[in-house]
């Protein structure tokens, strides 16, 4: 009984899920440019495409990228939730407003932004009367990526912290208080520390979703001035699909799985020696 | 906090909020108006003077660029994926947090473990299987993927079944339900807001998939919102009236969801996250 | 309580045929639209112009044949061979597809294309266009249709903008560019190009940062523009199916092109030209540019929507001489089709006089077939615009169009260093030496 509910979705992440990482493996060692023969290649690929200077390049610019991501958003995430927490009138308007980037298609978010940003007939450059070269320029394009980026997902992280920060029980707040604490010491000495749970999940959530970001390269830079924006999921695209090196991209694929799993368990580790759950 | 210093830090509050608003609603509210602009104002006019007068020839360019079906298509695929995911997550994670088997532990660790794997990692692969098995360009290539249930879902139902009462489908049992029964008269009922929760969470990840319908689908027969965008970027580039209305097109289907549903959504992702 | 399984099954039922109603939308989306148990041959090209002649060619071949019903398909260029790739991989390409020579070979070497001497007989070439036909020849098999052939590149012009510049007509004709001394383009087009002041860009106090008016479109546009200047400047691009760019005379050419654009500002920025292909021609159509080098390509597109008087110059002459690129499309026949004897009678139609002339006759493109040319040169005498300068520039030397099948990938690697390169941020030669080092490795894989 218990395997016939089970099949379909049995089914589905065996066929889906565990059979793609096999594939990845055996295709690692092919080589297919989609439309001749797949031929066996032995390490060829392993060994070309490790020695390749675009593939450092793009996993350099990917750590840069999630180094710029992540810490940003999260910072804003918990001012906003901070700013959200007292729960002034009109609050939740706000908490609902500040999601919609999120909501939205992150390609479609990347078309749009690709017009605001344009150097020319684009509306950064009306307001500012001249115009910049926000996507081609090499020390633009990467910083103006990241923020289109955390743009669309601060909202998102507010919601997650500020969940946490009004799951503190009120008691511990009042205790502070009569203490003599002020609104930051107590900002500082309680509400941080037990948001580690709460920081953890954004920090890592975090970290996997930004090295798989695909949609907004793709609509703004298509890897930008130099592969200077070329995150690794858009490499893996572009070298599978473009450059119809299937081979290759497998190699990358495979790379990018055995780094995503290494931060999880390094996160892991890390944070779970340091989460309190319970003060009182 | 006391009241004194609200007064004092509530209008400094304020100003952050609207802040903040401004800097989430701008970009959006500039594409709305633009793609409001006809193309011949934006051209000889500044590109972000205000539509005079507002016109529709930019979505009308749209139904001209196949943009109808691409609407229908996504929509078709989303509906398809959400029925089949929650379907048979529901049935899976009910056999994972109520009945017994032999392997039933095991199995659910490797569901656990294939939540490591990263979309990104499976799309070539994918792509391959697909291709081999003749697959290529179809609609079945889009949900086939999707609509059999997902390890997270599966995760998280398991969780919220595990804390519905054993007393309460004991008694069902005794009565004579069978599981279907038990599933829909209790199990069900008693999880309405994870269900919603996982419902808006595949809406809202179907309707913007762009990396996996871009690589199996091309033409217009099967092009979904986000590939039909980018492709009309591509095609028009600069005539950025257009794109703006194809960028309204894809985002507002779901940010009217949002708003008649913000919300459920906002309770949504908060509570799948703090799982 | 004997209500409760036949509730839960209702639930049961309910949901499985939400699932089969969804199920069965998709199949209907799925139909092709009404075939009345005609076959259906499907040709995928890239161009919109030629796509309409192609209809009415088809609706005139759809009336002889009547069991055989044609659709067009149009795919736009940007992401046309990708897709192409990805569906021929897939055996979901269409029927009948076009192909250009950069991107030929890889389907010939594969045996994806039906074999156009057994397919139509061997003396079916005798009527085509030698130089398309050559193109599409590979280790001695014709593998394609010649469809157009896109003659050489020579220059559009805004009459108006012209005249207001004080530009004679004997000027344009004489233009010459070199790297050293005897260079009449670059004051001609700085004389053209003007910024939001009206100040001309050979006048002190000219913002760059504010034209309104440009002079020419140098940019990174392979065939358009810098093949032909490698050509007149005695270099190479490639050499059979390798790279071969880094030579004196691309150098010379990249450097002039790259001067024109980043210390002149007679060209618009790379910025807006290297991920924009249409950029140039839209401005151009805009009334924003007096020079438009380019091909017959956008000869209609132009004829329809420009909005002032123009013509057609030849390019200028570089220090060897004017040399264009010439460069030919072809129709394949997809080896792996269902139809084969259908797409055999299309084919046969595409290649007749009868059936490619449509092409002409609407002056979308040249044809191919030699006897449906006429068709063509027609079309624009009675418009009267004078094509001559595209065609009298392939009496002199030609420089052969890139192609291999290693060729998309060579590209793509070469793509941001020229992007690099055409921004002004880039030592020329240095360059070209990587670039090319790049794109032939990127190719051998």
């Amino acid at each position: 009984m218990g395997y016939g509910l089970l099949a379909p979705s049995l089914f589905g992440m065996v066929t889906f899920l565990l059979l793609p990482m096999l594939v990845v493996l055996w295709l690692s060692v092919h080589r297919w440019d989609l439309l001749g023969p797949i031929t066996y290649v032995g390490l060829d690929n392993w060994g070309s495409v490790l020695t390749d200077p675009s593939f450092a390049t793009s996993l350099l610019v990917t750590v840069l990228f999630i180094a710029i991501v992540v810490p940003t958003q999260s910072v804003l995430g918990l001012i906003a939730a901070a700013m959200l927490a007292p729960g002034l009138p009109g609050s939740g308007f706000f908490r609902t407003l500040y999601v919609l980037p999120w909501i939205c298609a992150p390609l479609a978010i990347g078309v749009l932004w690709r017009w605001i940003l344009a150097p020319t007939d684009g509306a950064v450059s009306t307001l500012l009367g001249h115009r910049i070269e926000w996507l081609t320029d090499p020390h633009l394009a990467l910083p103006v990526v990241s923020a289109v980026t955390i743009w669309t997902n601060v909202g998102y992280v507010t919601l997650f912290f500020l969940a946490g920060i009004l799951a503190i029980p009120s008691e511990i707040h009042d205790a502070a208080r009569t203490d003599g604490a002020n609104a930051w010491q107590r900002f500082r000495r309680i509400t941080l520390p037990m948001l580690r749970p709460t920081l953890f999940f954004v920090l890592v959530t975090g970290v996997i979703s930004a090295a798989q970001v695909f949609d907004t390269v793709y609509a703004l830079t298509g890897g930008g001035p130099q592969g200077r924006t070329d995150l690794i999921a858009h490499r893996i695209y572009a070298e599978a699909f473009g450059a119809a090196a299937v081979g290759r991209a497998a190699v990358m694929a495979a790379v990018l799985f055995v780094l995503l799993v290494g931060v999880t368990i390094v996160q892991h580790l890390y944070f779970s020696r340091r989460i309190t759950y319970d003060v009182v | 906090m006391t009241s004194f210093s609200r007064i004092v830090t509530a209008p400094v509050i304020y100003a952050c909020l609207v802040a903040g608003a401004l800097m989430t609603l701008a970009p959006l509210a500039l594409g709305l108006m633009t793609s409001f602009t006809s193309a011949n104002q934006f051209n000889t006019q500044a590109p972000l003077s205000w539509p005079n007068p507002p016109t529709l020839e930019n979505y009308s360019g749209l139904a001209d660029a196949g943009f109808g079906r691409a609407l229908a298509v996504t929509a078709l695929m989303t509906a398809v994926i959400l029925v089949g995911q929650l379907t048979f997550s529901v049935l899976a994670a009910y056999a994972f947090a109520r009945l017994e088997f032999p392997g039933r532990n095991a199995l659910f660790w490797v569901y656990l473990a294939t939540l490591m794997v990263p979309a990104t990692v499976t799309v070539v692969p994918l792509y391959l299987m697909m291709a081999q098995a003749g697959l290529r360009n179809t609609f079945w290539a889009l949900v086939l993927p999707f609509m059999f249930g997902s390890p997270y879902a599966v995760f998280l139902l398991r969780e919220y079944f595990r804390g519905i009462p054993a007393d309460l489908i004991k008694a069902a049992r005794i009565d004579g339900a069978n599981t279907l029964d038990v599933l829909v008269h209790i199990v069900i009922p008693a999880s309405k807001p994870i269900l919603v929760t996982l419902a808006l969470i595949t809406v809202v990840s179907q309707w913007n998939s762009f990396m996996w319908p871009l690589v199996i689908t091309s033409g217009g027969k099967w092009e979904v919102l986000t590939v039909a965008t980018a492709g009309l970027q591509s095609r028009y580039n600069a005539q950025w009236t257009l794109v703006m209305a194809a960028t309204t097109v894809a985002i507002v289907p779901l940010i009217a969801l949002f708003v008649a549903l913000g919300r459920h959504i906002v309770r949504s992702i908060v509570v799948t996250g703090l799982k | 309580m004997r209500l409760w399984p036949r509730v839960s099954t209702l639930v049961a039922m309910a949901l499985a045929l939400t699932m089969a109603v969804l199920l069965m939308a998709a199949v209907l989306l799925d139909r092709p639209a009404e075939t009345h148990g005609r076959t259906v041959v499907t040709v995928r090209l890239w161009d919109e112009q030629v796509a309409a002649a192609y209809r009415e060619s088809f609706k005139e071949f759809s009336r002889l044949h009547p069991d055989i019903d044609v659709r067009v398909n149009v795919v736009a260029y940007a992401s046309y061979f990708d897709s192409l790739r990805t569906d021929a991989a897939g055996g979901s390409a269409d029927d009948i597809f076009w192909l250009s020579n950069a991107y030929f070979a890889g389907y010939a070497d594969s045996g994806r294309l039906m074999d156009v001497a057994k397919v139509l007989g061997p003396n079916a070439s005798a009527g085509w266009e030698q130089s398309v036909v050559d193109q599409f020849t590979r280790n001695g098999v014709l593998w394609a249709v010649p469809q157009l052939t896109d003659a050489g590149i020579a220059v559009y012009f805004n009459a108006d903008l012209v005249d207001a510049a004080g530009v004679g007509l004997e000027q344009l004709v004489t233009m010459r560019w070199s790297p050293g001394d005897v260079d009449t383009l670059r004051p001609l087009l700085a004389r053209l190009t003007a910024d939001a002041d009206g100040r001309h860009a050979d006048e002190p106090g000219f913002d760059p940062q504010r034209v309104r008016q440009w002079g020419y479109n140098a940019a990174n546009d392979l065939q358009g523009i810098y093949l032909n200047y490698i050509g007149s400047a005695g270099g190479k691009f490639s050499d059979g199916d390798r790279f071969a760019f880094d030579n004196p005379g691309a150098v010379a050419a990249f450097d002039y092109l790259v001067r024109l654009i980043n210390v002149d500002h007679v060209a618009p920025p790379a910025s807006d030209t290297n991920s924009n292909g249409d950029f140039s021609r839209n401005q151009f159509l805009q009334g924003k540019m007096a020079l438009f080098q380019s091909g017959t390509y956008n000869l209609a597109a132009i004829a329809e929507q420009a909005q002032f008087r123009w013509g057609v110059v030849a390019m200028p002459v570089g220090p060897v001489g004017r040399v264009s690129v010439t460069n030919g499309i072809a129709a394949a026949g997809n080896s792996a089709t269902k139809h084969p004897d259908a797409v055999r009678q299309v084919l046969a139609w595409m290649g007749s006089t009868l059936g490619n002339q449509y092409l002409g006759s609407g002056g979308a493109a040249i044809p191919a077939v030699i006897d449906a040319q006429r068709a063509y040169f027609d079309f624009w005498a009675r418009r009267g615009v004078d094509v001559k300068p595209f065609f009298s520039v392939l009496d002199g030397p030609h420089i052969p169009a890139p192609g291999g099948p290693g060729f998309p990938a060579g590209y793509q690697a070469l793509r941001p260093y020229f992007d690099e390169m055409f921004l002004g941020r880039a030592d020329i030669a240095h360059t070209l030496g990587d670039a090319q080092a790049a794109a032939n490795a990127a190719a051998e894989r």
